[in-house]
């Protein structure tokens, strides 16, 4: 009796060890990998395109989506800017492959999917040279996956 | 005894009176939908442009508890997903009924869940890919004969009048041709010159008016800044039979030679001249027996000097007989429009009491921020409306309306002139004195009535004029007090004109500013068809090609600070105005502070107030039996929530906030309410960034017998 009790007893007392060990490890990988994964690829921030790439990118612009977003990205009537506080708002917080995907399902309008994903990154590229988003040393990719892991923060972190 | 069978007689009387007063004034009038039974059946609620519902479970005390009921998302209804779907739904008898997608299919939809009923689409190709106006659109129309025929009625993006059965969704072969009116033909250019059924331009976002058994439609085209021409398609109102689809009027917003309004384009330039459609809601008195007609610009949007006169009926509001299409009263707005103000939202039929006397009204909320109140039985202005000299264009060739009317009464509701410096951002001394240098290069004038000028960089940049304060969704209503709601952007705009490239356009000057490259430009509308792909954009006359090696041409310093607004907040707002008094009664800045001023550097510790947001002219409201209920129209990162916009709520006495609930995009369509089984419902449209288009249906938390 008393020995089945210690030894419930000891059990007892093992088993939260043992969660706090465990969830203390899963925490650790995940910050970890978090960490990581910010550090791999972190923010629009981080120099994520090149300035050849956004040169690229502003030639497509000024001829596939200018005419609706305007000159100077300023958006028209009733079309989204793509700088300044607008543009930032509609997309902080989300990944560039999500602004890589809507332009690459959707745009340019009148002939959606018609530029290729390289096209597409570059256009991305100049948009964030236009938000004063720094360069970088490597191209955006054209890939969805990596795209993802990089987030668009309005506010430097 | 005798008394006691009195008593019973009168009781029984009395109910059989009450439950008649009740089938009649729940039913309407021959079986008819009303927003009195908990429906929707107009896209503004009535027929009157009010939008009011006097549903009122869903108040103050419970707005906050909302719950998305259910959710429809459109991103199949055509081959790629919709980022800006627009729709209100109708709801009559259980069942929604709205458009959807890039394609612009018509679906059915359970009101209790959300469950698709049915769907319906129509395959144009070219003729869908070259509209002026496509996507979504707006919604639909509701017909029935109260004897159990029921259509919806829609019109395509390649502009044809379908009708539909409700319960069903398929063609109705007795009207027109297999159920498809041809909205182009009779519709001209030049000289009654018949335009390309395919190709000629014309279309139109707006939903049909249907009144008895009249659907009502207007027609729009390209958004007029860079446009190729001056003699497009000329604007029309037509009138078609609901249950055969045969024509019974027309009305010419431009006057064929020899109508009445022809001589105000001198030397016979209506015969080269088009654009001056009806693009917004109609609205209509059905007692007095007059459609009011919100007419918008003609060609081109800032530049007239091809079109000398006051170019009627260009941007007036045009009362016509129902039964027939004759005017019986018009009243310009502006003379020889060069501003784009064009007639950006439904005239709303309203009856006052004013200094008194009832008068039947009909006010016009628009892009110069005022509400031009009229009698609508004669259109003669409430309140006075002054002619005044206004600053005259100094643009070759232009030749301007020395005179334009001003509305005294009631009160601009946001900012129709800039006021200097008092307008001007003030977060700081220093901001106030740059806002001041930045203005220098821009022209001022006390009017909104200044007009358009040679825009350069190396010199003076633009004439400056109310940005948009109210556009396409226009306001609201409230019958019970005689108020009317107007969401209003409160920022300004600029006006620059410069010489298109060689060969592109017949007209002398287009949007645009010297000393850099040309670019066309396109509205949404223009270009954004299911069937998109062919092309005229590919034939531009003049590319832009970075210059090699060298700095891409200098942007234009816009109005702004660092990237705040050159005025001060409120950037956008919703306005109260009460057309008893010709006053206003309350004004409320509309949506959270954006991000980018919240966050802004230079401001960093300073209390700053809730600013709205400057896109707020382009959403729209519901009004309830005490709420306005209305959408921000801007995505925020708030701390302590997830980034997305909030539907909110406001008393409609005080403009107090008194709830508010989160969306996951901005609101891109004007929300609409019904109730169905004891249950109120709002369905909101978003969409935008990153998020395609969705119907949100809120209802409060059920019980469980609900399910």
């Amino acid at each position: 009796m008393m020995r089945t009790r210690r030894r419930d007893r000891h059990k007892g007392h093992r088993a939260p060890v043992f969660l706090v060990a465990f969830v203390t490890f899963v925490a650790l990988v995940v910050f970890v990998s978090v960490v990581a994964a910010q550090n791999a690829a972190g923010s629009v921030w981080d120099g994520v395109y090149t300035d050849a790439q956004a040169k690229r990118g502003e030639a497509i612009y000024y001829e596939r989506c200018a005419a609706c977003h305007g000159s100077d990205l300023e958006g028209g009537d009733m079309t989204p800017a793509l700088v300044g506080g607008v543009f930032t708002s509609n997309w902080n917080d989300l990944s560039v492959g999500d602004l890589f995907e809507r332009i690459r399902i959707s745009m340019p309008l009148d002939r959606p999917s018609s530029l290729s994903r390289q096209q597409t990154a570059d256009v991305v590229g100049f948009l964030f040279k236009a938000n004063r988003w720094p360069a970088g040393a490597t191209e955006l990719p054209r890939d969805l996956e990596p795209l993802k892991e990089i987030t668009i923060q309005a506010v430097k972190p | 005894m005798s008394r006691k069978v009195t008593r019973t007689a009168l009781a029984f009387i009395s109910l059989v009176v009450g439950f008649l007063w009740v089938a009649v004034g729940v039913s309407g009038q021959n079986g008819q939908p009303s927003t009195r039974n908990g429906e929707w059946p107009h896209y503004n609620a009535d027929l009157k442009g009010t939008r009011y519902s006097p549903l009122d479970q869903i108040d103050a005390s419970n707005f906050d508890k909302l719950e998305v009921a259910w959710r429809f998302k459109t991103d199949n209804f055509g081959p790629f997903p919709e980022y800006k779907l627009e729709g209100t739904p109708l709801m009559v008898k259980g069942v929604l009924y709205t458009t959807a997608g890039t394609r612009r299919s018509v679906i059915a939809l359970d009101a209790k869940n959300g469950e698709l009923i049915w769907a319906h689409s129509y395959r144009e190709g070219k003729r869908a890919a070259a509209s002026p106006r496509q996507l979504s659109g707006r919604g639909v129309a509701y017909w029935t004969d109260g004897k159990g025929d029921e259509r919806v009625l829609y019109v395509t993006t390649g502009y044809r009048l379908v009708a539909l059965n409700a319960k069903t969704g398929s063609m109705i072969n007795s009207f027109g041709t297999g159920g498809v009116v041809d909205l182009k033909l009779g519709v001209v250019k030049g000289v009654n010159q018949q335009i390309d059924l395919e190709t000629g331009e014309i279309a139109v976002h707006s939903t049909p008016t249907v009144v008895g058994d009249l659907v009502i439609i207007g027609a729009a085209m390209r958004e007029g800044a860079t446009v190729p021409t001056h003699n497009n398609t000329k604007g029309l109102v037509r009138a078609f039979n609901a249950r055969t689809g045969k024509q019974v009027w027309r009305f010419n917003t431009i006057p064929a030679p020899g109508e009445f309004g022809a001589e105000t384009w001198e030397n016979g330039s209506l015969a080269t001249n088009g654009n001056v459609g009806v693009w917004n809601q109609i609205t209509v008195d059905e007692e007095l027996g007059l459609v009011y007609l919100p007419v918008e610009t003609p060609t081109s949007d800032y530049y007239g000097g091809h079109r000398p006169g006051n170019n009627l009926f260009a941007e007036s509001i045009v009362a016509v007989e129902l039964k027939t299409g004759k005017r019986r009263w018009h009243y310009q707005l502006v003379h020889h429009p060069v501003w784009n103000y064009d007639m950006p939202a439904p005239p709303v039929i309203a009856d006052v009491v004013v200094d008194g006397k009832p008068r039947k009204v009909v006010a016009q909320l628009t892009k110069q921020a005022w509400a031009y109140v009229l009698d609508r039985v004669t259109g003669e202005p409430i309140w006075p409306i002054v002619e005044r000299p206004v600053p005259q264009s100094d643009v070759p060739g232009e030749k301007t309306s020395p005179t334009q009317p001003h509305v005294t009464k009631p009160p601009a509701y946001a900012r129709s002139v800039l006021k200097m410096p008092d307008d001007l951002i003030d977060f700081t001394p220093e901001m106030r004195t740059r806002a001041i240098d930045i203005l220098k290069r821009y022209r001022l004038a006390d009017t909104p009535f200044n007009p358009p000028m040679l825009g350069d960089l190396k010199g003076m940049l633009g004439a400056i004029v109310p940005a948009t304060a109210t556009n396409w969704p226009g306001g609201g209503y409230d019958p019970e007090n005689g108020i009317l709601f107007a969401p209003a952007g409160n920022t300004f705009g600029v006006r620059t004109l410069v010489a298109p490239p060689a060969g592109y356009s017949d007209i002398r000057y287009v949007s645009g500013i010297a000393g850099r490259p040309f670019v066309e430009v396109w509205g949404p509308g223009d270009c954004c068809a299911a069937d998109a792909g062919i092309s005229s954009r590919e034939n531009l006359p003049q590319r832009y090609a970075p210059p090699a090696g060298g700095a891409p041409a200098p942007p234009v310093p816009g109005l702004n600070v660092d990237g705040l607004p050159v005025v001060k907040p409120p950037y956008g707002l919703l306005a109260a105005i009460d057309l008893n008094r010709g006053e206003l009664l309350w004004q409320t800045p509309h949506g959270d502070t954006p991000d980018n001023i919240r966050n802004h550097p230079l401001l960093k510790g300073m209390n700053i107030p809730k600013t709205g947001q400057p896109g707020t002219a382009g959403v729209g409201m519901v009004v309830t039996k005490t709420l306005v209920i209305m959408g921000d129209p801007q995505i925020t990162t708030l701390p302590g929530r997830t980034r997305g916009a909030m539907l909110r709520a406001y008393d409609k006495r005080t403009g107090q906030q008194v709830g508010a609930v989160w969306m996951p995009a901005i609101q891109s369509g004007s929300p609409m309410t019904y109730m169905l089984d004891g249950k109120q419902y709002i369905i909101v449209a978003v969409s935008g960034g990153a998020y395609s288009g969705e119907y949100l249906a809120f209802g409060l938390p059920g019980n469980d017998d609900d399910r």
